[in-house]
């Protein structure tokens, strides 16, 4: 057997075990090598492999292995049947893996698809996630939603460098339709709950400045952060997470059907984007705000500067008051200089 | 001459109205103009770059090669090496590399070809892969890592 189709076999087996304990109950050993045709020995490879993935499998004597807490599996299958007609017939491919070094990169070595279409690629967990500036991002197993989505522009919408916002307006909207209240965006892109964060997006592009730009658009959520791993977080990284799991609680969906309502949303998000450029999600960005007024600080290369956010302009830059002048910022680190994230405005309600 | 002072005389003329300008400075000059010669579209300024014959040996990163025939006249002819200048596609922060404390996709004397990654530009975290659309080695590189870059600034120069 040649490599490959050895790494394919034991992806396979991988998946299949997962599957199979994926209820958090326990199973012995001879019951899984019976059901995967391998050896007792075999199966505790496997185990052992997974185990290095990050996932939690306890192994008692006598009882077998079971996983710390249940998950839902990703499935394609479910992934699809939840799409409307109108959207899976722009979806060229949906990609599940268990396992990548990073399902932006994933796609990146793939052909652009053809303007107008998707193609997207999820993974259980990423190796190598990346998260802004290649940060990596730290999500365990089955805890979150990692996301990816080529799309490609026959020709730059007016308001393109924009394109991070209206991904962000596009993955409130999926969170939406489950009832989730109060998610809001901190600029560029971050999704935030209470002022924690709920997810991030990262988008890579090739192209030149004019002509078709292919875009690989990366999206992650985070579903169910275990404790230890939200501690680890806030004390070497200094951020605080939230997840949708506590957002909505016993409304929580499942990860198919939040990755199902992505799909849609993004690509509704991407053709009226293509039409009209960022004008028409100026408005829907302004409500999520949650920079709006707050006194920030912006690290930007050696540059720091305070001021008070004050929205963004038509190509999304950010907006700032420093010493009662209006300066704009399209890249850079924006951190708030309170306790806490203000809320989202409430203009729309008074 | 350092290139930084290139880069220096690039800005000084893109914020002024002239048109072109030429310093020597020691056995070396350097002449840079707005406009490349026949052409009448605005676009970003062209180094003209020379050395003078009995110039002491400079490090070849900053001794990019005269690009066409455009010598100053005290120079002799020299061997015309082709030389095109990236410039950013968009306003944004120069990343020299994939990741923080990664090696650099360039440095001076790596050789590129067509569609290598030369850098990232990021703008309100869209991160542009700038691809080497000529072959080449690179010779310059004019922004350090975590500059906020323009649109049409010159990045690198690649021989």
């Amino acid at each position: 057997m040649d490599a490959p189709s050895r790494a394919h076999q034991s992806e396979a087996r991988r998946r299949r075990l997962v599957a199979l304990l994926a209820d958090g109950g326990f199973h012995s050993g001879q019951t899984l090598a019976r059901k995967l045709r391998m050896s007792r020995g075999g199966i505790w490879k496997l185990v052992q492999a997974l185990r290095e993935m990050g996932v939690q499998i306890e192994s008692l004597p006598r009882q077998g292995y079971r996983m710390a807490h249940p998950i839902d599996l990703l499935s394609r299958e479910e992934v699809l049947a939840s799409l409307p007609p109108e959207t899976r017939a722009k979806l060229i491919e949906l990609d599940v893996l268990l396992t990548v070094d990073s399902t932006n990169r994933y796609l990146g070595d793939l052909a652009a698809p053809e303007p107008g279409r998707a193609r997207v690629c999820v993974a259980e967990v990423q190796t190598a996630g990346r998260g802004r500036r290649g940060r990596s991002w730290l999500a365990p197993f089955a805890s979150g939603i990692c996301f990816s989505m080529a799309w490609q522009f026959a020709e730059l919408p007016p308001g393109f460098p924009a394109l991070s916002l209206v991904v962000g307006v596009a993955a409130v909207r999926a969170l939406e339709r489950f009832d989730a209240r109060e998610i809001g965006l901190k600029w560029p892109n971050d999704l935030v709950w209470q002022g924690r964060k709920l997810g991030g997006i990262l988008i890579e592009m090739r192209g030149e400045s004019a002509g078709p730009a292919h875009v690989i658009i990366g999206i992650g959520i985070n579903m169910r952060m275990p404790a230890d791993v939200r501690i680890e977080l806030a004390k070497h990284h200094a951020v605080l997470v939230a997840d949708v799991h506590e957002v909505l609680r016993e409304r929580c969906p499942s990860r198919n059907a939040l990755i199902a309502a992505l799909i849609e949303e993004l690509t509704k998000a991407l053709e009226s984007f293509a039409r009209q450029g960022f004008d028409g999600f100026i408005d829907q960005w302004r409500m999520l705000d949650v920079l709006q007024h707050a006194s920030v600080k912006i690290v930007n290369g050696d540059q720091t500067v305070f001021g008070i956010a004050s929205g963004v302009d038509r190509d999304g830059a950010l907006l700032v008051e420093v010493d009662g002048e209006l300066r704009r910022f399209i890249s850079g680190e924006v951190s708030v200089r309170k306790q806490e994230v203000m809320p989202p405005e409430m203009d729309g309600i008074a | 001459m350092d290139i930084r002072k290139v880069k220096k005389l690039i800005e000084l003329l893109e914020e002024s109205g002239i048109a072109e300008i030429e310093i020597s400075e020691g056995e070396e000059s350097v002449r840079i103009s707005r406009y490349p010669k026949g052409s009448v579209v605005p676009q970003a300024p062209t180094v003209h770059y020379t050395s003078a014959p009995a110039a002491a040996p400079t490090p070849p990163a900053q001794t990019p090669g005269e690009p066409t025939s455009q010598a100053t006249p005290s120079a002799p002819p020299v061997a015309p090496r082709a030389e095109h200048t990236v410039t950013a596609p968009m306003v944004g922060t120069f990343y020299a590399a994939p990741s923080p404390g990664a090696k650099p996709f360039v440095e001076i004397g790596s050789e590129v070809n067509v569609g290598d990654t030369l850098c990232i530009i990021e703008a309100m975290k869209m991160m542009n892969q700038i691809e080497s659309d000529k072959a080449g080695r690179v010779t310059a590189i004019l922004v350090k890592n975590g500059d906020p870059v323009e649109f049409g600034q010159p990045l690198f120069i690649i021989e």
